[in-house]
């Protein structure tokens, strides 16, 4: 069986010290202004009682990724380990893959004018090394490797821990794994946001 | 229980003004062409005087609304990668060859219609018979077999025109509607709501039109077109009917769907209230059915006008809305997406209008628009003088 490429985060590790996301930042040459990976950060509750939560976001790689389903020109493409990857010299810039990915892992670069999101790190990955983010995490709260292999890190926690992943009923089957990642970092509380609750 | 989100990172709404506005004008090409296959397709005889004005809109507007999406591209020059990739699986796809299609289609059939006036035409001289005779290409055979022919046909590929013109819009709506990741936009209605506040929209500007062309073209408006008039208003007044009750069915269905959908259904009436209910519903759709309601107001010229006006009014309300609307509730952070139309938009926008404007003129001033029971005044060419 081939490998099948999957992230898993646990966020009783993660500290917020948005160390992956300069990383990704530096690995990748991303342009100021948008992100292939960032963090959200929320605190609960009133004082006393409150909690202070983080969630950590990229392309979720998903085994049926929206975005690639309405590219017209098939510049979004899937490889058989799962990485979502993107055409540079196809891709258009229509900006439908953008509007259909439910996790605003996409945007169009201002520099080269193509759509591009987080590529695991592809050409790190395919050398043996590990995505940049994982590597630089410094909670160690970030965990990369194949789920066809039951003996890889994150087979291991997918198969004893208890996990998450974001929007779960979009039909993407995301993959990236959040551990104790808290409800209301995982959507927006979009009918607070509206102003239809306080 | 308080949350507070501190820490985010800006997104933007990549599909803006000028995806809009194509949505607005493959509606209202696909709208006027569908009216105007009752009198050549469906046999309403009285439809068939404005046939031709009607098929020269649809054509045009077609072919000016993919200019929007050019522009929108953020590689345009890469816009042939569009037809040497096809994928079947995106919406956006489907529609290429759609835009191909139907324009090709409607000039097929516009040329049957035009045909045995531009050999009437030909004996005036000037620019106009030497154009006339090049748009013949040679077919000046006006025998009873050969207009029956040009009946045929026109009846054949404004036939194949009317599922071509249904799908150039309804793809659309499945380009909004396929995409789940949106509550405004994921709902089964988004096609046949799209088609139907087309047809809205289509014939209000298609009464207008017909108005400008009939007043410019033969001096004045006959009878017979005021009563025409009347019926199209009419048959706006049932579009209006159907397009509203689709946007109530849809909007009851968001209202009690998901908690997204629920929260969409809140914003639509809360934070786009004024554009929304007031705009695209009230102003564009309620005001425009009451006026229509009268019998005496669809014969009154002024009230037809100003109900069209509103329709096309509230449609591009419609559109703007959906499309954009659609993309302000955030899929992850905590903060609605704001959206400004650029100044480049906004100058792209004022400048296609403008285009198809000059270019839908000068059509109706140089393509032979008689119709039965009208014939185009003599004007005296003033500027032939000068030339000279």
């Amino acid at each position: 069986m081939g490998k099948r490429y999957a992230m898993v985060i646990d966020l009783r590790k993660c500290v917020g010290c948005h160390a992956c996301t300069v990383a990704c930042k530096s690995e990748n040459n991303v342009p100021l202004g948008v992100n292939r990976s960032w963090v959200e950060e929320l605190e609960t509750g009133k004082f006393p009682n409150v909690s202070r939560h983080r969630l950590p976001r990229l392309c979720n790689h998903c085994e049926n990724p929206s975005c690639l389903n309405v590219c017209p020109v098939k510049a979004t493409y899937q490889l058989e380990d799962g990485t979502v990857l993107v055409d540079y010299d196809r891709c258009i810039g229509c900006g439908y893959c953008i509007a259909a990915c439910p996790y605003d892992a996409r945007f169009i670069n201002p520099e080269r004018k193509t759509a591009e999101k987080c590529t695991y790190c592809h050409e790190r990955v395919e050398v043996g090394l590990l995505p940049a983010c994982v590597n630089t995490c410094i909670g160690g709260a970030r965990f990369f490797g194949d789920l066809n292999d039951p003996n890889s890190e994150v087979s291991k926690l997918l198969a004893t821990q208890a996990v998450t992943v974001s929007k779960p009923e979009t039909n993407n089957r995301p993959q990236t794994y959040y551990i104790e990642a808290d409800e209301k970092s995982l959507r927006p509380n979009l009918l607070k946001i509206v102003g239809g609750e306080n | 229980m308080l949350t507070v989100h501190f820490f985010d990172v800006p997104h933007e709404i990549y599909w803006g003004l000028l995806i809009a506005l194509y949505f607005y004008y493959t509606g209202m090409s696909a709208g006027s062409f569908i009216l105007t296959s009752l009198g050549t397709v469906f046999g309403i005889e009285k439809y068939k005087k404005v046939s031709k004005v009607g098929v020269i809109m649809a054509i045009v507007l077609l072919l000016f609304a993919p200019l929007h999406l050019l522009f929108d591209l953020s590689q345009p020059g890469r816009f042939i990668n569009l037809f040497t990739h096809v994928h079947l699986t995106s919406a956006m796809s489907w529609g290429v060859y759609l835009l191909i299609l139907y324009p090709v289609c409607l000039m097929i059939y516009a040329w049957f219609l035009f045909r045995q006036d531009f050999v009437k035409g030909l004996n005036q001289g000037g620019f106009k018979a030497s154009l006339y005779r090049f748009l013949l290409f040679g077919k000046t055979d006006m025998s009873e077999a050969s207009k029956e022919n040009d009946k045929k046909q026109a009846k054949f590929f404004g036939t194949l025109g009317v599922p071509l013109a249904l799908a150039v819009h309804g793809y659309t709506g499945f380009i909004l509607g396929n995409v789940q990741a949106r509550a405004i936009w994921h709902t089964p209605l988004m096609p046949i709501i799209f088609l139907m506040s087309a047809m809205v929209s289509g014939t209000g500007l298609f009464i207008i039109v017909v108005m400008l062309v009939e007043k410019f073209k033969f001096g004045r408006l006959n009878d017979d077109i005021k009563s025409l008039i009347a019926d199209i208003a009419n048959l706006m007044k049932w579009f209006i009917v159907v397009d509203g009750a689709l946007m109530i069915i849809y909007f009851i269905v968001l209202w009690y769907g998901t908690e997204t959908g629920y929260a969409a259904g809140y914003f639509l009436l809360h934070g786009e209230g004024w554009s929304f209910l007031g705009l695209e519903n009230g102003l564009g759709m309620l005001v425009p059915f009451l006026i229509l309601l009268s019998k005496k107001a669809r014969h009154s010229l002024p009230a037809v006008v100003t109900a069209s006006l509103l329709t096309i009014i509230g449609v591009l309300a419609m559109r703007i809305n959906l499309v954009i609307g659609g993309q302000k509730l955030p899929l992850t952070g905590s903060k609605i997406i704001e959206y400004a139309a650029s100044g480049r938009d906004i100058g792209i926008v004022i400048g296609i209008a403008v285009a198809a404007a000059v270019v839908l003129s000068f059509l109706y001033s140089v393509l032979p628009m008689n119709r039965s029971g009208a014939q185009e005044i003599k004007s005296t060419p003033t500027t032939k003088g000068v030339a000279q």
